[in-house]
């Protein structure tokens, strides 16, 4: 497959989303409780996708949101969940032990050099872990292999080709290039192990100014490019906006009790558009999450 | 001088890094969190210290939030590790030490991040391990810890699932597995403090107000006892400075029960240094 040509790419949130299928193998850029990408993941759910095959390094609301509207076919993420904060992941956690989702539960070492693996053209890379672990046990295609220089028993994990990796950038041009802030977390690596990219982004700025920023993802990488506002929240996007902690905890809250108050923050906030979402969500708190640059106790206020 | 147990437990946790090692935490991991930043600011002042889920190398943050991967943790550094060079060294052995915690830790200091019961049809599933299979295998010294020794289902005979490796799994010990990483070295626990002798858990340490008798009731395996059994250092006023000011919104104590929370601790202040 040839790198993706020089082109405008620009394209709706409802068609970017449209190029994934039904049973597709779907990484999902970011972590934790920042640059998860949101917009798309609301709009999987609006068009009702079925079957996926999400993978992923450490994830939360993503995950937890397609895992609950019935979304998902396998999860394979190194942990999903809202940290010590927030807790367990409702919905995950009970799909899980529902065994309505299979979990592959993987490792961020394994997911990185299956990753890495795909992206040279191999069909595997060893790594010197998971021996001992019972993740070995999740994973029947790893395979034992003895090193032919050392001896070594290592053990071989098969290359990840994502069909389709979504990432969320602070802001991109037309033709695709992003540029990201740190934590990076497996944007970089998705966007060149993945058969397709869709980049959602903050802002679109020109060709310049998104050089002078820095391209963290190349345009040849990029298959469509969509402006979405607030694309993240309720997770984070720096340099714009911190998390939006009482969001989270309003969704774990309806996701911790049950298919009535789920149904209810989904009705509220997600079969709508992304217009009603900002709207539902309010512009002054959406103010509010980008002031955290104001100053230090602007900022730790947020998160009191 | 007066301080309470999350307090003192992220001392002890501190006093667990050397100077000048290369440390690391997961995400989700408060106290750890707490504990890294107040080793740097009090006795090992030339240690790396690697935060989080943001990789940024010596960060000074105003605040540490309730998330692992805020910008916030980065201020202050003037690099950050991408997720793929963190991973490098630490599987390539460059990285000294690393805390872990779980739901379930065994006598062998093996954790479970992934599910109570059996794994097909968990009774709970949790989060899961993060990079943890593999880099407990390569990293140096691991500081397991707990908030919850005294719910009675954490400290385990052996763990349900083995998500991170400690000094004996099923497969053998980590020398014959080929495990390069030491392995366990401390547990620290809301109770008292464990070492790991021929790769099996043994108290050394106490906080004052917890009997022996308690520990042993709600730990999940026989307690193998220090001879020179003793107390837990307290804190000195400059440990104690650097809690609090590190973590201004007390994100440590979300890891505590609020009975635990009561545990209110008083004494003539202790040496300004812990060497």
């Amino acid at each position: 497959m040839s790198l993706q040509p020089s082109r405008d790419k620009r394209a709706s949130l409802a068609d970017a989303v449209a190029l994934v299928s039904d049973g597709a193998i779907v990484a999902l850029g970011g972590g934790l409780s920042a640059r998860l990408p949101m917009a798309m993941v609301r709009e999987l759910i609006r068009q009702g996708r079925r079957g996926l095959h999400l993978v992923g390094s450490a994830h939360s609301i993503d995950v937890d949101m397609l895992v609950a509207a019935g979304a998902v076919r396998r999860c394979e993420e190194s942990y999903v969940g809202f940290e010590q904060d927030l807790g367990l992941a409702p919905a995950y956690r009970r799909a899980a032990q529902e065994g309505s989702i299979e979990v592959a539960e993987s490792c961020c070492v394994n997911i990185l050099a299956q990753l890495r693996a795909a992206e040279m053209g191999l069909p595997f890379l060893p790594v010197r872990g998971v021996r001992g672990s019972d993740i070995a046990g999740l994973h029947p295609e790893y395979a034992t292999i003895t090193c032919p220089f050392t001896g070594e028993t290592l053990i071989a994990v098969p290359a990840l080709r994502p069909d389709v990796a979504l990432l969320h950038a602070p802001s991109g041009d037309r033709y695709g290039n992003l540029h990201l802030e740190q934590p990076y977390v497996l944007d970089e690596r998705f966007a060149s192990a993945a058969r397709t990219v869709i980049a959602t982004v903050d802002e679109l700025v020109s060709t310049e100014e998104v050089a002078a920023s820095g391209v963290t993802i190349p345009a040849h990488l990029v298959t469509a490019t969509v402006l979405a506002r607030f694309g993240a929240h309720p997770t984070s996007c720096y340099p714009r906006y911190a998390y939006d902690r009482a969001h989270l905890r309003e969704y774990v809250s309806a996701a911790q009790s049950g298919p009535d108050d789920l149904g209810k923050y989904l009705t509220t906030y997600v079969y709508g558009s992304e217009e009603s979402y900002r709207a539902a969500v309010g512009a002054e708190r959406l103010a509010a999450l980008t002031a955290w640059s104001h100053s230090t106790a602007t900022w730790q206020e947020l998160f009191r | 001088m007066s301080w309470t147990i999350d307090e003192w437990f992220v001392v002890a946790l501190a006093r667990t890094i050397r100077p000048a090692e290369t440390v690391f935490h997961g995400f989700g991991s408060p106290c750890a969190q707490v504990a890294m930043h107040v080793a740097r600011r009090t006795h090992a002042p030339d240690m790396v210290l690697i935060e989080g889920a943001m990789y940024a190398i010596n960060p000074d943050p105003p605040f540490i939030p309730p998330t692992g991967n805020d910008a916030s943790l980065s201020r202050g550094a003037v690099y950050s590790m991408r997720f793929e060079e963190f991973f490098d060294a630490a599987i390539r052995g460059d990285v000294d030490r690393m805390f872990l915690s779980g739901g379930q830790i065994d006598v062998s200091g093996n954790t479970n991040v992934t599910a109570i019961g059996p794994v097909a049809r968990p009774k709970v599933k949790l989060g899961g391990g993060g990079g943890g299979c593999n880099v407990s295998a390569t990293i140096g010294h691991l500081t397991l810890w707990t908030t919850r020794h005294r719910s009675g289902y954490t400290l385990v005979e052996a763990c349900d699932f083995i998500t991170d490796i400690g000094h004996r799994t099923p497969l053998g010990t980590r020398a014959e597995i080929g495990f390069t990483g030491g392995g366990p070295q401390w547990l620290v626990t809301e109770l008292g403090v464990f070492d790991f002798p021929g790769g099996r858990a043994r108290l050394v340490q106490l906080f004052p107000d917890v009997s022996l008798a308690e520990i042993r009731e709600v730990t999940g395996f026989p307690v193998q006892v220090a001879g020179d059994l003793r107390a837990v250092g307290p804190p000195s006023a400059g440990e104690l400075a650097a809690v609090r000011s590190v973590d201004p919104l007390g994100v440590r104590r979300s890891e505590f029960s609020p009975r635990e929370l009561d545990r209110v601790f008083e004494a003539e202040a202790g040496p300004d240094c812990a060497c």
